[in-house]
């Protein structure tokens, strides 16, 4: 059970002025977590080079130089070239926009869908929750990677290509949020701060807005790393088995399904290992951010 | 227990109605004629596929259609595969023990490596042999299996040479022989052991915090007192307890086997019906592709349906409901 913090705007007033706002010592708790701060740093330096990489380097990846083909590192390539002759550092520059793009767009999407779902589910209850549930559990119900494949086979041409992704790993990805809102949303409700929303008539809408959901949000957060995790593997592995972004699109998977012919597996580790590697790392340094975030908004723990 | 258990089978009908009509109309919308196996593609004359369509029902109502399908379906008639040109029955019960072996090998080694870690970690918590056995899960709770795949095909079989890469079996050795099932089991090592580090990882964080829990109950406490020895009291008294909750994992476990079958049976070219499922959607063969889609979307809902009762078993709170 989770201990509702308190973070009542009011208390603040009263209080003497140096005391801190929930946030602001979730804040400082954080602040003190040198792991997640590293994450963060490195997460942070990894975004802007990746969102920078057209204005970074001026090589262009989508050439393929049949003279320069499976070159190991040099100074003039750092990560040396693929198959078809492309810098794999710049590849990898331009995939981690790609994969951090389709994660931050999915967790986005997912959020979004899984809170509403949730909130409304969990504050009407009734004939509306069992509803809502019934479908968010056909939805959970379907193998996730099975159907992303299968739909974006069948839209894949029809619509653009990282689109299509993101559409469909948001649209069946949804159901866990949905689920975990309504819990919370519905342990939330039973408060007297919520019947006093609504019996001086705030409409539902406002209840929701403005009472429930600041009060479930850490949970929303910690469980948005998780997801934002999810997603960049989710993403990379279809990317791998070819079902994901677009062959010519660069991705960390895209770039590791280059592993599956053996002589590049075997004797051309420069092709595969730095996107394997910065892949590892990055999600582990946005578990490190959410373990730091889930401690950081826990009133109990004292590191 | 028997009505909750009946409940939940019965939640379980419309659910497998509605997803057999969701892949159905997935199969109308994909490109091409979805049971297109039947028709003979060296003859394009135009009038012998017109009338190859009309004996197969594709100018049958939709309904109609369905319901051909899904009757068939029931009774084990999956239609023909358009690539392999064999019925698909035939096509997945060739591939299906390849699968479930790797499925079932996955899990010993994931309650091997488990219990020996999370035994182990539990018993001596905050000492540097359970900050270590922490430290390795997180990194393998956070590589994706794919690339501990990639990685493992790297090291064990192309560096150390220690395992095979590919294949199920040597096609050398006579089926059913002792070395047979050797040379299947040294084949399903390494993949078994990918797809099982993620569900190990979780299983000995999940051993050992129970443990430390139990460790400081009453129970305990008695044991110690009446001169029970150490040993004794983690391997009988508190494991017992610890082991409960865990039980209700093996629904998930069928759930995360058909997803990481995908994947792990594509990296080492296992011929499984992971590989089988994406070979079917590159060729679109649909017949296939339908057969197996509905299968593992079964297998997800009893994964679920297992652990839902499992649960109730466990904590009969969960059944009043």
């Amino acid at each position: 059970m989770e201990v509702v913090p308190n973070k009542d705007p009011q208390l603040k007033t009263t209080k003497p002025p140096k005391s801190m706002s929930p946030w602001a010592m979730a804040r400082r708790k954080f602040m003190k977590n040198k792991l997640a701060m590293i994450s963060l740093v490195y997460l942070i330096i990894l975004a802007i080079l990746s969102f920078l990489a057209p204005y970074i380097t001026t090589v262009d990846i989508s050439r393929v130089n049949i003279g320069q083909m499976k070159l190991p590192p040099s100074s003039e390539h750092w990560f040396g070239t693929d198959t078809s002759g492309r810098d794999v550092f710049v590849r990898l520059l331009y995939g981690g926009r790609v994969s951090l793009f389709v994660g931050i767009s999915c967790t986005m999407i997912i959020l979004l869908l899984g809170v509403i779902v949730g909130a409304i589910a969990g504050f009407f209850g009734g004939i509306v929750d069992s509803m809502l549930m019934r479908f968010t559990d056909f939805v959970l119900n379907f193998p996730f990677l099975v159907f992303v494949i299968v739909l974006n086979a069948i839209l894949f041409g029809k619509v653009g290509g990282v689109g299509v992704l993101i559409g469909v790993i948001s649209l069946l990805g949804w159901g866990g949020v949905a689920r975990l809102v309504r819990s919370k949303i519905l342990s939330e409700k039973e408060n007297e701060y919520v019947l006093a929303a609504t019996s001086i008539g705030g409409r539902p809408n406002k209840v929701i807005m403005k009472h429930l959901l600041p009060n479930v949000l850490t949970t929303v957060i910690v469980q948005a790393t998780i997801l934002f995790a999810n997603m960049i593997v989710a993403e990379s592995a279809l990317s791998y088995l070819g079902f994901g972004v677009p062959q010519e699109v660069p991705s960390w998977g895209n770039m590791l399904s280059a592993s599956q012919q053996p002589e590049v597996l075997q004797d051309m580790p420069w092709i595969w290992v730095p996107p394997a590697v910065i892949l590892v790392f990055t999600i582990l340094a946005i578990n490190f951010i959410g373990e730091g975030v889930k401690d950081a908004f826990n009133p109990k723990s004292f590191r | 227990m028997l009505k909750y258990t009946l409940r939940r089978l019965l939640g379980m009908i419309p659910m497998l109605l509605l997803i057999s009509i969701v892949v159905f109309f997935l199969a109308l919308a994909m490109p091409g004629d979805p049971f297109s196996g039947e028709i003979d593609p060296n003859n394009t004359d135009p009038e012998y596929i017109e009338e190859m369509r009309e004996k197969l029902g594709y100018n049958d109502p939709i309904h109609v259609q369905y319901y051909d399908w899904i009757t068939g379906f029931v009774q084990g008639d999956f239609g023909k595969s358009v690539k392999y040109k064999i019925p698909v029955s035939d096509l997945v019960a060739q591939r299906l023990p390849n699968t479930l072996f790797l499925g079932i090998m996955s899990l010993v080694i994931t309650y091997c490596f488990a219990f020996a870690m999370g035994m182990t970690a539990g018993r001596r918590p905050y000492t540097k042999l359970d900050h270590f056995i922490g430290g390795f899960n997180y990194m393998m709770l956070a590589i994706p299996s794919y690339i501990a795949g990639v990685f493992a095909i790297y090291f064990f079989s192309f560096q150390l040479g220690w395992f095979p890469f590919n294949g199920s079996v040597n096609i050398a050795v006579d089926e059913g022989t002792l070395d047979w099932w050797l040379s299947k089991v040294y084949h399903t090592f390494l993949p078994a052991l990918v797809l099982g580090a993620m569900g190990t990882a979780s299983y000995t964080q999940f051993l050992r915090n129970d443990i430390i829990d139990n460790s400081n109950k009453d129970f305990v406490r008695t044991a110690r007192a009446k001169g029970t020895p150490e040993s004794r009291i983690y391997n009988h008294h508190i494991l017992r307890n610890s082991v409960i909750p865990l039980i209700t994992f093996l629904g998930f476990d069928l759930v995360s086997l058909v997803n990481g079958a995908l994947i792990t049976e594509t990296i080492f070219t296992y011929p499984g019906l992971g590989q089988l499922f994406l070979t079917s959607v590159q060729a679109s063969d649909y017949p296939t592709l339908m057969t197996l889609t509905l299968m593992f979307s079964f297998i997800v809902l009893i994964g679920n349906l297992i652990a839902d009762i499992l649960y109730g078993i466990v904590d009969p709170r969960i059944r009043i409901d």
